[in-house]
C-alpha cells in the first residue's frame, strides 16, 4: 500500500515538474520574442557594429538547451527514483518474509526448551522434541546460509568444488535426497530416462538447485504434489525436465520468477512462505555451471516445467575446461 | 493451573509442524483436548463439524489466512475466544486481527507460560460471560434491548450487533449497575491487560457503547464519566 502511494506521489511530482518546465519554456520563448525588437534597438544605440543575428540567437539557443537539459534530468531522476522505489518495496517484502521465516523456527525451539525446563517430559518425548529442535536449527541454518551465500555467489566466490561426475548418478541421488527432505512420497514422483554421460558439477550447489525445485513444487501445489523428472543426454548436453502439476506460472511472470526477491502470488494459495531467493540462486548456480534454465508453463493452474541444460564434460570447450579445471579438485568419479 | 477448564476443546490452527507438535503437547498436559488444523481450510472444516471452547490461530496459513478464518468463525459464533498467534509484528496486523474478531494477540516467539496464562484467562472470561449471560440473557434499559447470548441488540427500531469485547464490557458494567468502575479495573478484568499501560482502549469502547445506546451520545445518561474515578453505568 505504502509503495503504491509513494509511486502515485512521485508520478504526480513528475507531471507537475514537466508542466512547470513547459510553462517556463513558454514564458522563455514569449519573453524572448516580445523583447527581440527592444534588444535590437538597444543594441543599435550601444554598438551599431554588432552583428545581431548570431549574438542574439545565442542566449535563445542556450536557454532552450538549458530547459531541455532540465527536463531530461527530471526524467532521469524520476526513472532512478522509480527503480529505487521498486527495489525498496522488494527489499521490504524480503525483510518481512525473512523475519517470518526466522521467527517460526525460533519460536518452536524456544517452546521446546521451555517445555523441557518446566515439565517432566518422558524420555521418548524428549527425543522427539530434540529431533524437532534439530530440524528447526537446520531450517535456520539453511535460511541464514542462503542469505549469506547470495553475495558470495554473486562475486563468484562460491561453489568452486567442481568435479566430473556421472550425470545420471548425481541427479538421481540429489533428487531422492530432496524428495526425502520435503517429504514427497514415492508414489508422488517419477524419474524417467537416462543421462549416461559425465558433467562437471559442484554437488552442494546442485543440491541447492534440486532442493529449491522440489520445495517450490510442494509449496505451490494445491492438491497432492505430483512431480515428474526426465533425464536425457543428447547433442552433447544433459537435459533435465522437472515438471509439477502445481499452480503454474502466468506468462507475464515467467521471466520475472528468476529475479532476486521476486515472488508470485496466487489467490488459490495465498501465504506461501519463502524469501524470493530460491529460483534466483538456482539460475545463478546453473549459470555458473555454464548451463541454462528455462521455465515453461501453459499458465495459471496448469503446472510448471523447468528445463535445465548442462554441458556434457566430453563436449566442453577449452575455455570451459580451463574454467573448471582451474581448481585441482577436478577429477573423475 | 487449568484445573477448572480441563476438558476444554481447543482448535489449534498452525501450519508449522514443529511448533504445532510442541503446542499440542503443552495444551494436552494442561488438560485440554486439542484438535490440530494444518491450514485455514482444515480449520474451517473442523469448526463447522465440531464444537470448540477456544481457537489458537496463526495468521500466515496456506489456502485461507488467519484473518479470513477469524471472520468466518466470528460470523458463526460471536462468543468463541480467538487467540491469534503470529510472527507478524506490525501494529496494523494486530489491529486487523482484532477487527476481524480475535480477542487476543501473541507475537512469535512467545513464552510458554504467557501463552498458557492467556489461554486460561480467555477460557475464564468465556466461562464467566456464559454463566452470567445464562442467568440474564436479555437485558433492557431505556429503549435498548441487549441479548448477551446472540450479541444482537435493539436501540429503538435499530438493530446492532455487538462484538464480543463490547458485550463483555457492557456485561461487566451492567452487573455493577450504579457502581463506579475505574479504567484500571476494566483493563484488568475485561481486557486482561496490564493497567499501567497508557491506553485509550476503555474510552474508545465506552464511546462506542454511548453511540449505540445513548439517546444523545454527547450527553450520556446511562454510561456516565466520573471525573478522576472512571465510569458508571446507571439504569434510569
Amino acid at each position: 500500500m505504502r509503495g503504491k502511494h509513494s509511486l502515485f506521489y512521485h508520478i504526480l511530482i513528475f507531471i507537475i515538474a514537466q508542466l512547470v518546465w513547459l510553462l517556463l519554456l513558454g514564458i522563455w520563448i514569449y519573453w524572448y520574442v516580445s523583447n527581440y525588437i527592444v534588444f535590437e534597438k538597444v543594441g543599435d544605440q550601444v554598438s551599431p557594429q554588432l552583428i545581431y543575428d548570431v549574438q542574439n540567437a545565442l542566449p535563445f539557443i542556450l536557454g532552450l538547451i538549458l530547459l531541455i537539459g532540465l527536463s531530461f534530468t527530471t526524467s532521469l531522476i524520476f526513472r532512478h527514483l522509480n527503480v529505487q522505489l521498486r527495489l525498496t518495496e522488494l527489499y521490504d517484502n524480503f525483510i518481512g518474509n525473512v523475519t517470518h521465516e526466522l521467527k517460526s523456527p525460533l519460536s518452536s525451539i524456544q517452546l521446546y526448551l521451555e517445555t523441557l525446563k518446566q515439565r517432566d517430559v518422558p524420555l521418548e518425548k524428549r527425543k522427539e522434541f530434540i529431533d524437532m529442535m534439530m530440524k528447526d536449527a537446520d531450517r535456520l541454518q539453511d535460511l541464514i546460509n542462503s542469505i549469506l551465500e547470495i553475495s558470495a555467489q554473486e562475486k563468484k566466490k562460491l561453489f568452486q568444488d567442481y568435479r566430473v561426475v556421472q550425470a545420471d548418478l548425481i541427479v538421481k541421488d540429489l533428487l531422492k535426497e530432496s524428495f526425502e527432505k520435503f517429504r514427497v512420497a514415492k508414489e508422488n514422483y517419477r524419474i524417467s530416462g537416462e543421462a549416461p554421460c559425465e558433467i562437471v558439477a559442484d554437488r552442494d550447489a546442485m543440491k541447492i538447485v534440486f532442493d529449491n525445485l522440489v520445495d517450490n513444487a510442494v509449496k505451490y501445489s494445491v492438491q497432492q504434489v505430483q512431480i515428474i523428472v526426465s533425464l536425457s543426454c543428447i547433442s552433447k548436453k544433459v537435459t533435465i525436465i522437472f515438471s509439477d502439476l502445481g499452480i503454474g506460472v502466468a506468462a507475464k511472470e515467467q521471466k520475472k520468477i528468476f529475479n532476486k526477491f521476486y515472488r508470485i502470488y496466487n489467490k488459490e494459495i495465498p501465504n506461501v512462505k519463502g524469501t524470493g531467493l530460491g529460483l534466483y540462486r538456482v539460475k545463478e548456480i546453473i549459470k555458473a555451471h555454464d548451463g541454462k534454465i528455462t521455465v515453461l508453463s501453459e499458465g495459471e493452474g496448469k503446472g510448471t516445467t523447468f528445463k535445465l541444460e548442462l554441458p556434457a564434460y566430453g563436449a566442453m570447450s577449452e575455455r570451459q575446461l580451463k574454467k573448471f579445471l582451474n581448481n585441482e579438485k577436478l577429477r573423475g568419479v | 493451573m487449568a484445573e477448572d477448564y480441563k476438558g476444554s476443546r481447543v482448535l489449534l490452527v498452525e501450519d508449522e509442524e514443529t511448533l504445532a507438535v510442541g503446542l499440542e503437547y503443552n495444551l494436552i498436559e494442561e488438560g485440554y483436548i486439542v484438535i490440530w488444523a494444518k491450514n485455514g481450510r482444515e480449520a474451517i472444516d473442523f469448526f463447522a463439524k465440531e464444537k470448540f471452547d477456544l481457537i489458537i490461530l496463526d495468521i500466515m496459513l496456506p489456502y485461507v489466512n488467519g484473518f479470513e478464518v477469524a471472520e468466518i468463525v466470528r460470523k458463526a459464533d460471536p462468543q468463541i475466544p480467538i487467540l491469534m498467534l503470529t510472527a507478524k509484528t506490525e501494529s496494523g496486523d494486530k489491529v486487523k486481527g482484532l477487527e476481524k474478531g480475535a480477542d487476543d494477540y501473541l507475537t512469535k516467539p512467545f513464552h510458554l507460560q504467557e501463552l498458557l496464562l492467556r489461554v486460561n484467562g480467555m477460557l475464564k472470561r468465556k466461562s464467566w460471560y456464559k454463566s452470567s449471560s445464562e442467568k440474564q440473557p436479555v437485558f433492557k434499559f431505556g429503549d435498548n434491548e441487549i441479548n448477551f447470548e446472540t450479541l444482537n441488540c435493539l436501540h429503538g427500531e435499530e438493530e446492532i450487533r455487538l462484538t464480543p469485547q463490547e458485550a463483555m464490557l457492557l456485561k461487566y458494567l451492567v452487573e455493577r449497575n450504579g457502581e463506579i468502575v475505574s479504567r484500571k479495573e476494566l483493563l484488568e478484568n475485561v481486557w486482561h491487560l496490564n493497567p499501567d499501560i497508557e491506553t485509550r482502549t476503555v474510552d474508545i469502547f465506552i464511546a462506542r457503547l454511548r453511540k449505540y445506546f445513548e439517546p444523545d451520545p454527547a450527553n450520556p445518561v446511562y454510561f456516565k464519566s466520573i471525573r478522576g474515578a472512571g465510569y458508571m453505568f446507571e439504569e434510569k
